[in-house]
């Protein structure tokens, strides 16, 4: 039972959406931007993570995804 | 390829997508976005042929972009004709899911008497009405005169928005929910029985436009983006259509309010 938090990067708008949603706190936004000039998320805590899987059902660009939630689904 | 087995530009659902097009045109942050995830998560869990799956957009508003973000069948068509067309689609093939994508400017404001129409014919499609409270976006750029928690920006004090639960129930709809962006999870089941569904289905998403509601303005407050429907929003499955009106309450009443499937 692996969870592993993975965010395309570039294809990122920055709007924090996964962030302000994560109950656990668990993202947090890069200091460092994307070649478009947003600023992602990055992975903080991955310990913290619970699976919900919030973050990648609400990020609007497909940007983020949570591995064990699909292997479930599978 | 990293050990969880996706490589690195590469999401499960992008067989489903053009990916060339994401990211999408959409504001950074727009309700469209997570409700066109919702939507491909959906079918992606689902055991539904994808060549069975039609997408119909109009040619005005930001809904009108989503069939560029997918790879299913789809059709552009103007604005005044699009509930018409996608009707006359679904009744020529029998097991053809025709989903539309529909937003104030193409629905509310140019189309409603081809919703009618559609329910009251019995017209087998899927409407999923995203409401970003944007309205008369031709005559003037202006939003709806009356919103939930923000001010009016208009003079007429009795002016109310529309209660599009109860026009789809009364039209005759099979299936008639609403949820807001941030009832994610709730949406994608909804969006799953609607797809199941023979016959009319309306889902109707609060998810109202950044443009004017995330600055403080002449529409209104500033709010808060999801913090906003977390304390405002009440599930209440069944509850008569008439009572969902959005006018002025400090509530968003969700949940699902017809199916008659499961009656
Ligand atoms: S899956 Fe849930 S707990 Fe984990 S990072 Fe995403 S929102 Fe946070
Ligand atoms: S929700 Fe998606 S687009 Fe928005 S900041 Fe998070 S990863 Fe980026
Ligand atoms: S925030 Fe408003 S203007 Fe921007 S994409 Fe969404 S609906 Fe359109």
């Amino acid at each position: 039972m692996t969870v592993d938090i993975h965010i395309i990067n570039e294809r990122c708008k920055g709007c924090k959406i996964c962030v302000e949603v994560c109950q656990t706190n668990v993202l947090d936004i890069a200091k460092e931007p994307n070649l478009s000039g947003y600023n992602p998320p990055y992975v903080k805590a991955l310990e913290d993570c619970n699976i919900c899987g919030l973050c990648e059902m609400l990020c609007p660009d497909f940007a983020i995804q949570v591995s064990h939630i699909k292997e479930e689904n599978k | 390829m990293n050990k969880s087995g996706f490589t690195e530009e590469k999401h499960p659902v992008d067989p489903l997508l053009h990916t060339d097009s994401i990211p999408s045109g959409w504001c950074s942050g727009c309700g469209i976005g997570m409700v066109v995830n919702t939507f491909v998560q959906a079918v992606n869990k689902m055991d539904i042929d994808v060549e069975n799956i039609h997408i119909v957009s109009s040619g005005i508003g930001c809904t009108g972009n989503v069939d560029q973000h997918l790879s299913f069948k789809s059709d552009k068509i103007t604005d005044s004709n699009v509930i018409a067309y996608a009707a006359e689609l679904g009744a020529k093939k029998q097991d053809l899911k025709v989903v539309l994508f529909l937003n104030d400017t193409d629905f509310i404001a140019s189309n409603i008497d081809e919703f009618i129409k559609a329910g009251k014919s019995g017209a087998k499609i899927v409407v999923i009405y995203i409401n970003n409270y944007i309205y008369r976006i031709f005559i003037e750029h202006k939003a709806l005169p009356k919103t939930p928690f923000l001010k009016s920006s208009s003079k007429d004090k009795n002016a109310t928005p529309f209660n599009i639960p109860h026009l789809a129930k009364v039209s005759g709809a099979d299936y008639v929910a609403r949820w807001t962006q941030l009832h994610i999870r709730r949406l994608m089941f909804s969006i799953e029985d609607a797809l199941l569904t023979e016959g009319f289905s309306v889902i109707e998403v609060v998810a109202p436009c950044l443009m004017y509601y995330m600055n403080k303005g002449n529409t209104g407050e500033k709010i808060d983006r999801m913090g906003v429907y977390k304390e405002n929003s009440i599930i209440k499955h069944l509850e008569p259509t008439e009572n969902l009106d959005l006018r002025n309450q400090n509530e968003i009443i969700v949940g699902r309010f017809l199916w008659r499937d499961a009656d």
